[in-house]
């Protein structure tokens, strides 16, 4: 149950928090009910400012993936996010795709990569 | 024996421990071999030059404790009031451990100027464990069962021959040594939990290794905190055990109970030893690496304390020294603990 950050990714950190719970969730490492730790502590923990975990966490309630409870902190409230548009959730595939082929992959080749990143991503998950 | 000759014995294994300390730490800086100096990666011919003058000013900021003690020990021994080695044990051990905290940073922060400079740079990537981890988690029932108990037992066993006691009891002599030992007790439980709490990223490349090496530093000052807490609890329960005892028999459990608690410290010592060694040989397979400084601005910091409550870190690094956060709820607990511990120190030696 690792949450990684890198700070060479483009990402701001609150992005990587929120975007690396997310990943947590979608590969049922933290199930529905699951404490996250709570703000002050994660902040504390990870070394960064109160503000940068809160907004992660803001994110993730948002999309109603965590609940979080003053002075209790953060649970994992479902293992899917709020409902969102086609288009919103299409968006960033596309952003993505479109990358891989700038960068001259085949389309095969994408579809492999595709395949392996959501092997990855659902690894663990029914 | 008397129970100053006792204490001249325990301030004597005091010296022993400490030599034994001291060759540690003095070997900290090589062990990972001739192209390291504490964690960091040096070069090749650091300790043919100013490495050599900085691992030589390490070993002289290693005697200060020595230059702070002996001076006081001859007072001591010269009044004769040898129980107070008891708290100058006490005081230099702390004074020790504070000393070594501050001399290792320093060391290192003069050797980097020789360091290999692509093992300089901070690593990019850090993973952090989500995993919860609980203060019981690592704490056994049965044991924090029975320490409760005794305690509970000690102190119902001492309020009964205060209460019914036909001769005038002086309430500090028969509560005062229980209570400072419970609330160093209860110190040990501090630091447990402020063990079990201390987390931080581990860089991605080695991170098994790193948190390998992590858990089981954890393991064993968590067993050390228990080992103590044990140790007090024993101190409390005989306490009433001493104090009700007759005339004739009171001078032979004292022995009993001094002897016991002697060759405890030297069996614990040697036991610490062992496994500071096996552990050693985990954390040298996780490389030192610098990890990134996430948070930035720091550079407004006042040494030595600030408030600081948007980072919630108990120390926080500044662009020249570092700074103890008041924010952070361990360090007011910390310092709340430290306060009281003078407090109590007061009232139960000094007035009369």
């Amino acid at each position: 149950m690792l949450l990684a950050i890198n700070t060479r990714d483009p990402r701001a950190i609150y992005e990587q928090v929120a975007d690396g719970i997310k990943e947590l969730i979608a590969r049922r490492e933290l199930r529905e009910g699951a404490a996250l730790p709570p703000v002050r502590q994660l902040a504390a923990d990870l070394g960064v400012n109160l503000n940068t975990i809160a907004t992660a966490y803001r994110e993730l309630q948002k999309q109603g993936l965590i609940t979080v409870k003053h002075g209790l902190g953060a649970v994992v409230a479902s293992n899917t996010a709020a409902e969102r548009s086609q288009g919103e959730l299409l968006r960033p595939l596309r952003a993505a795709l479109t990358e891989l082929v700038l960068t001259g992959l085949a389309p095969n080749q994408i579809l492999e990569v595709v395949a392996r990143e959501l092997r990855t991503v659902t690894k663990g998950s029914k | 024996m008397t129970l100053n000759q006792y204490i001249v014995i325990y301030y004597i294994i005091f010296w022993a421990v400490r030599i034994n300390g001291c060759v540690r730490r003095g070997r900290q800086p090589l062990l990972r071999g001739p192209e390291w100096f504490f964690s960091v990666h040096v070069r090749p011919d650091f300790y043919i030059g100013e490495g050599r003058n900085i691992l030589r000013r390490y070993w002289m900021r290693m005697l200060i404790p020595f230059v702070v003690d002996i001076p006081l020990a001859i007072a001591i021994f010269i009044s004769g009031h040898l129980q107070l080695l008891n708290l100058l044990i006490l005081a230099v051990a702390a004074l020790i451990h504070i000393n070594h905290s501050f001399s290792v940073p320093l060391a290192e922060r003069q050797a980097q100027p020789f360091a290999v400079l692509e093992d300089e740079q901070p690593v990019s990537s850090v993973v952090f464990s989500l995993k919860p981890r609980r203060l019981r988690d690592y704490s056994n029932r049965t044991l924090e069962i029975a320490i409760a108990l005794s305690s509970v037992v000690a102190f119902a066993w001492l309020a009964h021959y205060y209460l019914t006691s036909p001769d005038h009891q002086n309430l500090r002599q028969v509560f005062g040594p229980p209570v400072l030992w419970l609330y160093i007790q209860s110190g040990f439980l501090f630091a447990k939990f402020v063990i079990v709490a201390w987390r931080s990223p581990a860089p991605q490349t080695q991170a098994d290794k790193h948190l390998e090496a992590r858990e089981e530093r954890r393991k064993f000052y968590l067993r050390m905190c228990d080992w103590s807490r044990i140790l007090h609890s024993i101190l409390i329960l005989s306490w009433p055990v001493l104090l009700t005892a007759s005339p004739s028999y009171r001078e032979q459990l004292g022995n009993i109970w001094l002897a016991g608690l002697l060759a405890t410290t030297v069996a614990l010592t040697v036991w610490g030893e062992i496994r500071r060694r096996k552990i050693l040989k985990v954390v040298l397979l996780a490389r030192p690496v610098k990890l990134p400084d996430l948070m930035g601005h720091a550079e407004t910091l006042k040494w030595p304390v600030c408030y600081q409550p948007s980072a919630p870190l108990s120390v926080l690094k500044g662009a020249h020294s570092y700074s103890l956060n008041f924010a952070n709820a361990l360090t007011q607990l910390g310092t709340a603990y430290l306060a009281g511990m003078a407090v109590l120190v007061t009232v139960l030696f000094m007035r009369r």
